[in-house]
């Protein structure tokens, strides 16, 4: 009786998320499912064909190239954040004098709205007014003014940059917590076996990192991924499709060709890469435990 | 102590610390003199951090000459109101979750984590057509319930933990004086996660202020856009008017660090009051 009452009770605390997760998250991903075998326009043409977005998917230059341009700004993104955030929370964690004031200043990218972000470094990029082509040009560092996001060689570099200096600082924070929780008695140990500062860096402090950095690069990547603002607001994918992230492929599918099947096949094609990425990581965590 | 001072190592410490934070500060320092320059002296090929002739005209212009008075009630009005609602069904979910045995309770918080996976771009074409089909496309409704649904998996997440760390002593008692189930909840359990729906508000706030692609999305009349939108839209005009985006944006950073500072030292003040106890 009392766990009957126990049950029922626990199931109306948690009915409203029950409720938000059926409705708008389960339907809306199985509707986008279901919608990419259809060829539509949304109001009334609906015709079933099967597996054909996902066939003209897979011999579409730009959306293989979109692809393979997310990989390559997910990978730098995430190996940027990954470098940066681990080393600056390193940093942190000498108990120096000050660090509370460093370490609010180099939280501060992470408050910031990514349109906010991709403006300052639109900005900073400008290849007439911006900041960066005048100090490189003063310090003799190039010759000639550089069109940072209109160079199809360079631009996806420049949209990473500005995604690192918003993305890493949550690296930090959660590298610095997971530096919390390595016990003081494992440095001590190794002190007593003599091990030098880089060897209790091996033997210790990267070991007592692992769980923290894997999970944060399953998290970081699927993040990343899938991330549209900062490169939309920087180039819209341009120039020829050298930023051409699949977010940013789908988007204009959807709302500028009004390709509601394609673009949806497109979408479901990220979520299978999304799944198999963390699988993969899922499965690396697991041996590594073992 | 382990970590015995070496001198030269903590210099070249505080050199990489030093210019990291200049790394930051750079960009956020031009940023601030870009929004003082007259719009004559924005367009100089001579960088000059102090602007010759300094004027808040642009902290005005964004008002009166853009409708961002429209889109900052906007934005206040999406986030806290989806802010409110997440955190309140987290909290329930939370305490449902660590009080009470029934089954498929590992399941949901299984699927809520899994939901992190998902690509949001993967809802945005359903949730265009599922609001144009119910008639909230371009309303203020659609936003709210879209964001309410991005920040729930996380703050149920979160709340759960928050909840586990209360003990189950204190509803025993409680119950044992008759209180409840709900009053339980709100009288003698909730207080004492305040500290953690701070936290977890904070989180759900700047993932609402910051939300651009729905936004841009889901609205498309002026008075329904919010300031991610509205910055967003005047970056992609022909000439940009840089002083006047760069006051918008740091308007738009005032809530957030209004919230990070006061939420800051409540949490830190809660934690140190459970730790006397």
């Amino acid at each position: 009786m009392q766990s009957t009452r126990d049950a029922i009770a626990g199931r109306l605390f948690t009915l409203p998320v029950l409720v938000v997760s059926l409705v708008l998250v389960a339907y809306p991903i199985l509707y986008g499912i279901g919608l990419s075998f259809f060829d539509t326009n949304l109001v009334n043409r609906w015709d079933f064909i099967g597996l054909e977005n996902y066939a003209r998917l897979a011999t579409d230059g730009s959306f293989l190239n979109s692809i393979l341009v997310t990989f390559g700004f997910a990978f730098l993104v995430v190996a940027g954040n990954l470098v940066v955030g681990t080393c600056l929370a390193l940093l942190l964690d000498r108990g120096l004098r000050y660090t509370t004031v460093f370490r609010v200043v180099l939280v501060l990218p992470w408050l910031f709205p990514e349109v906010v972000v991709a403006l300052i470094w639109k900005w900073m990029y400008n290849p007439v007014y911006g900041l960066f082509n005048a100090d490189l040009l003063a310090a003799g560092i190039i010759d000639e003014p550089v069109a940072w996001l209109d160079d199809p060689n360079l631009a996806l570099f420049a949209v990473a940059l500005a995604a690192i200096w918003k993305g890493y600082p949550l690296v930090m924070v959660l590298v610095l917590a997971g530096l919390q929780t390595i016990p003081r008695e494992l440095y001590e140990a190794a002190s007593l076996d003599r091990a030098g500062r880089l060897g209790k860096f091996r033997h210790v402090t990267l070991p007592g990192l692992r769980p923290v950095l894997l999970a944060v690069v399953v998290l970081e990547t699927a993040w990343w991924f899938k991330h549209f603002t900062i490169v939309w607001l920087l180039t819209s994918g341009g120039p020829a499709g050298a930023t051409s992230v699949v977010s940013i492929d789908i988007y204009e599918r959807a709302f500028k060709n009004f390709q509601w099947g394609d673009a949806a096949a497109a979408a479901v094609v990220v979520l299978v890469i999304c799944l198999a990425l963390s699988a993969i990581y899922q499965k690396v965590l697991h041996r590594d435990d073992s | 102590m382990t970590r015995n001072a070496i001198r030269p190592a903590d210099a070249v410490a505080y050199g990489l610390l030093v210019l990291s934070s200049l790394v930051v500060l750079v960009p956020v320092g031009w940023m601030l003199s870009t929004a003082l320059k007259g719009s004559d002296e924005l367009f100089s090929q001579t960088v000059r951090w102090l602007p010759q002739n300094p004027s808040l005209d642009a902290f005005v212009r964004v008002f009166t000459d853009y409708p961002f008075g429209a889109y900052f009630a906007n934005s206040i009005l999406i986030v806290t109101v989806s802010t409110v609602i997440a955190i309140a069904f987290a909290a329930l979910a939370g305490y449902g979750v660590t009080r009470f045995h029934f089954r498929g309770r590992g399941s949901l918080m299984t699927f809520l984590l899994l939901t992190q996976m998902f690509p949001s771009i993967m809802l945005l074409i359903p949730y265009f057509k599922l609001f144009q089909s119910v008639g909230l496309i371009d309303t203020r409704t659609a936003l709210i319930i879209a964001y309410v649904s991005f920040q729930l998996p996380l703050c149920s997440w979160m709340m759960v933990g928050y909840f586990r760390s209360v003990p189950t002593e204190l509803d025993a008692a409680a119950a044992v004086d008759g209180c409840s189930r709900l009053r339980t909840f709100f009288q003698i359990i909730l207080p004492l996660t305040l500290p953690g729906v701070a936290a977890t508000a904070i989180y759900a706030f700047i993932s609402g202020w910051n939300e651009y692609l729905f936004a841009l999305v889901l609205t498309s009349s002026e008075d329904k856009k919010t300031v991610p939108v509205g910055i967003g839209q005047l970056i992609g005009q022909y000439r940009i008017q840089w002083n006047d985006l760069m006051a918008a944006s740091l308007y738009a950073l005032v809530p957030l660090t209004l919230i990070f500072i006061f939420l800051q030292r409540r949490i830190i003040s809660g934690m140190t009051a459970g730790a006397v106890k």
